[in-house]
């Protein structure tokens, strides 16, 4: 499985790819900016992303805008939604608010952090991925 | 409503609003239980009820919750669909019931921090039966009507894990006046806390290129807000006081305040008083336990509903020990929320400084400092009376902000009633009168547990049979009704039922077989409200048969106990063939009482001002001696017992012979003594404190306190005194 | 070295009747001078009240009358040592407070069990620590604040639950 990662903090950086390359190869990227860029170029190899982490808080732009642009350039090039890439959304923040509006956007799985890695696994094999 | 809640986590608000959901189930199927069957609203309300669930469930990947209220919407669905008028209506009763039993139970130890570990596979299994059973019933019809659609969830929340194990810190370092780099040093604590840390922010921010920051910690200290796992213990292992560090402060605060950042280092949560005590307590109506309200000093033009939007979350430059700042400049400063959520510890703080405070108040205004003569203290007394009428005040608001409407308790009452009576073949109406009344919240925990018991014998033992009741000629059903009432400082509790009543005879002749009753005195001088009594002594149950429910004899006296230990009392009442009340009486205000201090020998005794009718003293001889031994006192042509206080206590300095004395009367219920003491000393608030467990009970005496000059005081309790 | 460790090891002694007495230091929590005592009635003997350590209310028993010595005047060497044993703090009136001393396990021999107690604090005694040239008698706490009576009564009420039922 190809897993992308969005994270700035260096720390956290390092334990999310740790505990993700389980799962499969991980690239990282440290803005929202880098990662769609990432995710347009996996496009144009034709080597897509199946699983996108991205951190909401970040520089130049933030989670919820990353999930726009790569759900935007799926829906360019009409990728049907089985074959969409699944996005988790990783932060501390909690509100019921930050998470209808993750959902609205399009993410798939929102985790607050720490992650609860046994919780992590169970969605994933939910959908398919593991 | 769920606004107010926008500032708890998703977790919260699924365990909050399915909690609603749950009451809302079981108040239906409750009000509709004794009918042939659910009517159309219902079905269609417990029908949405079950696929909110269902769905919220499966977003937080709860399977056992979702499957158990998958089944029961496809039940509901196809009532809803196919009318069916076959449908076994109390097994269909009992079946939501449980459903909605473990959804609660698996709820409560989400909320615990526990994992939902129930297994529904059986729940599930039977409702899968009764279902195809109702449909079978219908034959033919059922290949009409069309399958209920599932859509499987496709987004998941996972909530954060380890929560409660993340403490959360506030450190605040001094640093020695001549430190030099003060900067560089405090780099270095916050690099070896990054081992620790989950999260971490320090003030200054900037300590690695700003010089000026040195200053800036030598002047105003250097603030660290931590996230970690680690206790208290381990944070001051790490974070030395040395030859730099001057002092370290650590403080454990809650996750919100770390979230509020460095402006929570001095925030207090503003109370309003200009709002009159009435109306903050009108206000506290209908707030769940904890939460307080705090009437904005003007109201909000218009609740704007915080929106956020993508974009919102970016964040401007990323530098060490910064907090994230997001560009989009959030305002930290709260919006006016109308409800606060109170951690419950810190309004049993409140309480108990308080109650300091009252002591304190007292050893200021007794002081014997005060007491020199030729002092002249009317601008000192001036004071003194605002200060009281202040504290007074404030008393009020805090006790009133620990009321907490009896509703919830009442409403466990009915599952109880409803559930044993089910399972004892009896049919039992439940009646609530007054059930919004309101008690401190330490009231309801102490209550429950002898409510409980009261109610599961009206039940069990008051309420007779169907064919018993047939018999004796009843026509109305069993019933069994709660009320609550407060009155005088006092709320009144009381368990009514409609059965058989209690048998005097049993208990009496029971009660000679355990040697309880004075040889002396024939049965029949027995009040029925003494013999009734007896039955709340432990090991006392005349029942032949020892049921599920009760019938063990260790409950009665447990329950008197427990009301004990809150200051109450329990009174029984019954009439043979007709039925009995339960009446429960519990002070309002646990802690603090309106007292009159008195003296025997060189202790000191304090009594509820409530229970004195008057005082008189004992210049002249008017105790009068009966042939038993006992004493009386002639007052204004009437004879009223004497108990010498000092005598009964075998106090230390009791002085039988002494002319002088104190008569103090005392009125309980309809009994009236007076108390011989030696003088009285006044009157004042006392705080009320439990004698500590070790010391054994002792009848008559209900508590302690500390008197004004230090030294302390013993509660007498009159209805102990009196029996 | 945690705290932990320096703490093991070391006693509270003190002196009653004739003998010399220690408890271990995790359950002191302070040694106070003597204080008024507020009477409770209806109490064992041994249960002399209550006193006000700043603000907490806390009962207090007399060591003397607990072990079935002669009761003594209490004087300004009389001294109460507030423990704290599961929870339940008790101040313990006791004749002359003595130093803190170290007694390794070793040091440690358990009573001989007597036949019959003519001494009654030997209930209370675990065992006996030798220190230079003379012992002290090692008290259990629980034991010392348990109440013999209780746990009579505990066997009476279950005969008589048993007839009542």
């Amino acid at each position: 499985m190809k897993i992308l990662l969005a994270e700035d903090d260096f720390v956290t950086r390092k334990s999310m790819t740790s505990f993700l390359s389980k799962y499969g190869e991980c690239d990282v990227t440290v803005d929202g900016m880098e990662a769609v860029d990432a995710f347009m170029m996996a496009l144009e190899d034709e080597e897509p992303y199946d699983l996108v982490c991205l951190d909401i808080m970040m520089p130049v732009m933030d989670g919820y805008q990353a999930l726009m642009g790569i759900r935007n350039l799926e829906k360019e090039r009409n990728i049907p939604k089985e074959k969409a890439a699944k996005i988790i959304m990783t932060t501390a923040l909690n509100e019921e608010k930050n998470v209808k509006m993750a959902f609205e956007l399009g993410c798939t799985i929102y985790s607050g952090k720490p992650i609860d890695q046994e919780r992590f696994e169970q969605a994933l094999k939910k959908l398919g991925l593991i | 409503m769920a606004e107010d809640f926008s500032i708890q986590g998703m977790l919260d608000m699924y365990l909050f609003e399915n909690g609603q959901l749950l009451e809302r189930l079981q108040e239906i199927v409750l009000e509709q239980k004794d009918e042939e069957c659910f009517d159309e609203d219902s079905i269609n309300e417990i029908f949405r009820t079950m696929h909110t669930i269902k769905g919220s469930s499966g977003v937080m990947m709860f399977d056992e919750i979702t499957k158990i209220s998958h089944k029961l919407e496809d039940v509901f669905f196809y009532l809803r669909e196919s009318k069916p008028d076959n449908v076994p209506h109390l097994e269909l009763v009992e079946h939501v019931l449980e459903v909605a039993d473990f959804i609660t139970a698996e709820m409560e130890k989400i909320q615990n921090g526990e994992s939902a570990d129930g297994d529904a596979t059986e729940k599930v299994a039977a409702i899968d039966k009764f279902l195809n059973a109702i449909k079978n019933g219908e034959g033919e019809k059922t290949k009409d009507i069309k399958e209920n659609v599932h859509e499987e969830p496709q987004q998941f929340y996972i909530a954060p894990m380890a929560t409660s194990a993340s403490r959360f810190y506030k450190i605040y370092l001094t640093f020695h006046p001549d430190v030099m780099l003060a900067n560089v040093h405090a780099y270095k604590i916050v690099y070896s806390l990054k081992e620790i840390a989950e999260d971490l922010l320090h003030y200054p921010e900037d300590i690695i290129s700003d010089e000026g920051s040195a200053d800036e910690i030598l002047e105003n200290g250097f603030k660290i807000l931590l996230q970690a796992q680690c206790s208290e213990e381990e944070l001051k292992g790490l974070i030395k006081e040395g030859y730099e560090l001057k002092k370290v402060d650590i403080y454990e605060c809650t996750a919100k305040e770390f979230q509020q950042g460095f402006d929570s280092f001095g925030t207090e949560i503003r109370i309003d008083l200009e709002s009159s005590v009435e109306e903050i307590q009108a206000k506290a109506e209908g707030i769940q336990p904890g939460e307080m309200y705090i009437a904005p000093a003007s109201q909000p033009a218009a609740q704007e509903k915080q929106k956020i939007a993508p974009g919102d979350f970016v964040i401007e430059s990323k530098e060490p020990g910064k907090g994230k700042k997001l560009a989009k400049d959030k305002p930290k400063k709260q919006e006016k929320a109308a409800f606060i959520s109170v951690d419950v510890h810190k309004m049993d703080m409140l309480m108990d400084l308080i109650g300091e405070l009252v002591i304190a108040e007292s050893v200021v205004l007794q002081n014997p400092d005060l007491k020199i003569p030729g002092l002249r203290l009317d601008n000192f007394n001036k004071a003194a009376g605002q200060m009281t009428k202040i504290s007074t005040d404030l008393q009020n608001v805090i006790m009133s902000m620990r009321m907490v409407p009896l509703t919830n308790t009442f409403q466990k009452m009915n599952r109880i009633v409803f559930d044993v009576s089910r399972k004892l073949g009896k049919d039992i109406e439940f009646e609530m009168v007054g059930e919004h009344t309101e008690v401190d919240k330490n009231i309801i925990e102490h209550i429950s547990d002898p409510l409980m018991h009261l109610v599961r014998n009206a039940v069990d033992h008051g309420i007779e049979t169907i064919e018993e009741r047939e018999k004796a000629g009843k026509t109305e059903k069993g019933k069994v009704t709660l009320s609550a009432k407060t009155e005088s400082g006092k709320v009144w509790i009381s368990v009514k039922d409609n059965g058989r009543g209690l048998n005097r005879e049993k208990i009496i002749a029971k009660a000679r077989k355990q040697g309880l009753l004075d040889y002396m005195k024939p049965d029949s001088e027995y009040a029925d409200k003494e013999v009734y009594q007896f039955i709340t002594l432990p090991g006392f149950s005349t029942n032949e048969k020892v049921t599920e429910y009760s019938g063990r004899g260790v409950g009665m006296d447990v329950v008197v106990s427990n009301l004990q230990s809150i200051g109450g009392s329990l009174e029984i009442e019954s009439t043979p063939g007709q039925g009995s009340v339960m009446n429960l009486k519990i002070p309002l205000t646990l802690a603090i009482i309106d007292g009159i201090v008195m003296e025997v020998g060189k202790s000191s005794f304090v009594i509820e001002t409530g229970m004195v009718k008057e005082f008189v003293g004992m210049r002249e001889n008017r105790l009068i001696k009966n042939p038993s031994g006992e004493e009386f006192v002639m007052i204004r042509g009437e004879g009223y017992p004497v108990l010498r206080i000092g005598e009964r206590y075998q106090i230390d300095g009791y002085q039988a012979d002494a002319e002088d004395g104190m008569l103090v009367l005392v009125e309980v219920e309809d009994q009236t003594i007076c108390l011989l003491v030696d003088r009285l000393i006044g009157k004042q608030e006392i705080v009320v404190k439990p004698i500590p467990d070790y010391i054994k009970k002792v009848k008559g005496l209900s508590g302690c306190t500390q008197l004004g000059d230090g030294s302390i005081a013993l509660i007498l309790d009159a209805v102990g005194l009196i029996e | 070295m945690s705290v932990q460790d320096t703490q093991q090891d070391k006693y509270v002694t003190f002196k009653s009747g004739n003998e010399y007495f220690g408890l271990k230091i995790q359950y002191v929590n302070e040694i106070i001078v003597f204080q008024e005592i507020t009477q409770i009635p209806e109490s064992e003997d041994y249960i002399k009240g209550l006193i006000n350590l700043r603000g907490k209310i806390i009962p207090v028993i007399d060591v003397r009358i607990r072990f079935r010595q002669e009761p003594i005047e209490y004087n300004d060497r009389t001294c109460i040592i507030v423990i704290n044993v599961k929870d339940t703090v008790v101040g313990l009136i006791v004749e002359k407070i003595a130093e803190v001393v170290e007694i390794k396990n070793e040091n440690i021999l358990s009573t001989p069990t007597v036949g019959n107690d003519e001494k009654c604090q030997n209930k209370y005694v675990y065992g006996v620590g030798k220190v230079g040239d003379g012992v002290k008698l090692l008290l259990d706490p629980e034991l010392l604040l348990k109440d013999d009576d209780l746990a009579m009564l505990e066997l009476a009420s279950k005969d008589t639950m048993e007839e009542g039922e």
